[in-house]
């Protein structure tokens, strides 16, 4: 519980999984407004959660 | 405006990560200052990025881009001439004696730097200050909701009262400022998006300069005369109202945000958490100042976006970022654009709520009703506090729904009570002559000096209520500006004037509390440089829009 409760984590993994989803959206979508928009965002997004989890791990391998 | 599966999937996943944030902290909650003050043990770059958060409410987010929209670059001088100096004021010369005196709150500090009935004043002025901005915060963001998403008023207050109260409840402070730096990096990378496809259909910067009035695009070649600038404001209104008695009032008094300093974990992290969230906040009018630019330029460009009209046929200057993001947001990201809508809402409630629940656990109940309880008694009552805090807030919004004019009467009567703040804590902190008394009425009465100069002032059909008009100014920002600055020179002479007639401390008791009977600190990580590096930015950025 306590390294699920580290900002980082916790950072990581909703930007991760938004970003996901608007990757998804992005292939999936057939029709919509500035598409690109989704992968610009979505890519910038789940990066940015990822930087986050991989801070988060390295932190947590530093103070084991 | 219509949301898609991928836009609630987004909306859902936030509110189970918030959630979840509270459920986890719940378990490290053992006593009254893990709940109410975080055991004073939050790093670094989480004080800094939740002492911006808690500011980054509604007003900031929809109210600087409607500004942006109706002033121009101009109110970039909310930051970069007002927030930035303050921040680093704070973090150079305040904090040492907010964490060195080891008070729990504002309200704390002036209990031991003067006296009891100072921090009453200020604990019970701050307490219905932050339920009520926590309420009209809450009527805004159900309003917002019901106009581009049509959900119905009581859906949007009860859930996200609903979830603000799930997890302060939950896990207190510390859950409020963990999901305060998630917010900010939702409002961050949430609205971004709009100001680079704004600027790219407007054609860059220069696009936007040449499709708005001169006066819009820079902060101060217009600002010589009242008459040449949006703002209706002059240069020295500006400097003394906004850049001093304003910024520093604000940034450097309210518990709000100095809270989130104060639970650093060591003083040289309290210090230096204002100093770099200056950082991030020279850089905030580009996410929300920009829109409103944006927002008017591609309006005057005839492009296939405008700016929404009121029922009456005036522009909505409100709904310039709202609006942006309906119109360019693609299904998915617009998802997460009303998500950080949601986000600034709930950061700007929960952060009152959770300066309201420690003042009131300290410096209200403590203080005056129960001085003796056991911890566990405290913690339940700082529990009950917060639960208290967010139905009044509910109430409030129900009771501003009701009255139309009662948010922008609110907003004045915390002017009045903000402005002189800053005069006592100069003269508390810095001139250890100064008395309880003194601060005492300089407080009260410079607060009825703010009401009375609005009452004999008039700026577009408001103020003037005592019936005699002295003065007639351009704008309502710039007799807000005039307001404060008298209630501050006023607080200021009435304190002076009040400690020189009344028995000041012993000198004994002030140490800690006082600058010139304080040990000067011995700090290996001293906040100075970066101080300088952040004020040299500030300038820069204001010599780039002069």
């Amino acid at each position: 519980m306590k390294k699920l409760s580290d900002l980082r984590f916790i950072i990581g993994i909703f930007f991760s999984l938004s970003g996901l989803v608007l990757l998804l959206t992005y292939f999936i979508a057939t029709e919509s407004n500035h598409p690109k928009m989704n992968l610009y965002s979505g890519g910038a997004m789940f990066l940015f959660g990822l930087v986050m989890l991989l801070l988060f791990y390295k932190g947590d391998a530093e103070n084991a | 405006m219509h949301l898609a599966f991928p836009d609630y999937l987004i909306i859902g996943l936030y509110f189970a990560v918030v959630l979840s944030v509270g459920f986890m902290i719940k378990f490290k909650i053992k006593t009254t200052n893990d709940f109410l003050m975080s055991s004073r043990s939050v790093p670094l770059w989480i004080t800094s990025l939740a002492f911006i958060s808690a500011n980054l409410g509604a007003q900031e987010v929809i109210g600087m881009a409607a500004s942006g929209a109706k002033y121009g670059i101009m109110t970039s001088h909310f930051y970069w001439l007002g927030a930035i100096p303050a921040m680093v004021f704070l973090g150079i010369f305040m904090m040492p004696f907010y964490y060195g005196s080891r008070a729990r709150s504002v309200p704390e500090y002036l209990a031991l730097r003067f006296d009891d009935k100072t921090r009453g004043l200020n604990a019970i002025a701050f307490a219905f200050m932050t339920i009520f901005s926590s309420g009209i915060s809450l009527y805004a963001l159900a309003l917002l909701l019901k106009v581009i998403l049509g959900w119905s008023f009581e859906f949007s207050i009860f859930m996200a009262a609903g979830i603000v109260l799930a997890y302060t409840f939950l896990g207190g402070l510390t859950s409020a400022v963990y999901n305060e730096v998630l917010q900010f990096f939702l409002i961050v990378l949430g609205i971004a998006p709009v100001v680079f496809i704004g600027l790219y259909e407007a054609g860059g910067w220069e696009g936007v300069s040449k499709h708005l009035p001169q006066a819009m695009v820079h902060t101060w070649k217009y600002m010589g005369s009242a008459d040449d600038n949006p703002m209706g404001v002059n240069m020295w209104s500006m400097a003394m109202g906004l850049g001093f008695v304003m910024s520093f009032g604000y940034w450097c008094t309210d518990f709000l945000v100095v809270q989130r300093a104060m639970i650093a974990r060591s003083m040289s992290a309290a210090r230096r958490t204002p100093i770099i969230a200056s950082f991030p906040k020279m850089m905030m009018p580009f996410i929300v100042i920009f829109p409103g630019l944006i927002a008017l330029a591609l309006t005057n460009a005839h492009s296939d976006f405008s700016l929404p009209l009121k029922a009456d046929g005036r522009t909505d200057f409100d709904m310039a970022l709202p609006s942006l993001i309906a119109h360019y947001y693609p299904s998915g990201l617009l998802g997460v654009g009303v998500t950080a809508l949601l986000a600034s809402f709930m950061s700007g409630m929960a952060g009152n709520v959770t300066a309201f629940n420690t003042v009131f656990t300290f410096d209200i109940y403590q203080a005056y009703i129960k001085k003796d309880g056991t911890d566990e008694h405290y913690l339940r009552v700082g529990k009950m506090a917060t639960v208290f805090g967010i139905v009044a807030s509910i109430g409030t919004a129900y009771i501003t729904a009701g009255f139309n004019n009662l948010n922008d009467f609110l907003q004045l009567v915390f002017s009045f009570v903000n402005a002189p703040l800053f005069a006592t804590f100069l003269l508390g902190m810095f001139w250890k002559r100064t008395t309880g008394h003194g601060a005492f009425w300089g407080l009260l009465l410079g607060t009825v000096l703010a009401a009375i100069f609005h009452g004999v002032t008039v700026a577009e059909g408001k103020g003037g209520w005592l019936g005699l008009n002295i003065h007639e100014f351009r704008s309502g920002m710039g007799q807000a500006f005039g307001v404060a600055t008298v209630a501050w020179v006023g607080c200021f002479i009435i304190t002076i004037m009040v400690s020189l007639f009344t028995k000041p401390k012993e000198e004994k008791e002030l140490v800690g509390l006082v600058y010139s009977l304080t040990p000067k600190l011995e700090d290996a990580k001293s906040p100075v440089l970066i101080a300088i590096v952040m004020i040299i930015l500030g300038i820069i950025l204001n010599l780039i829009f002069f």
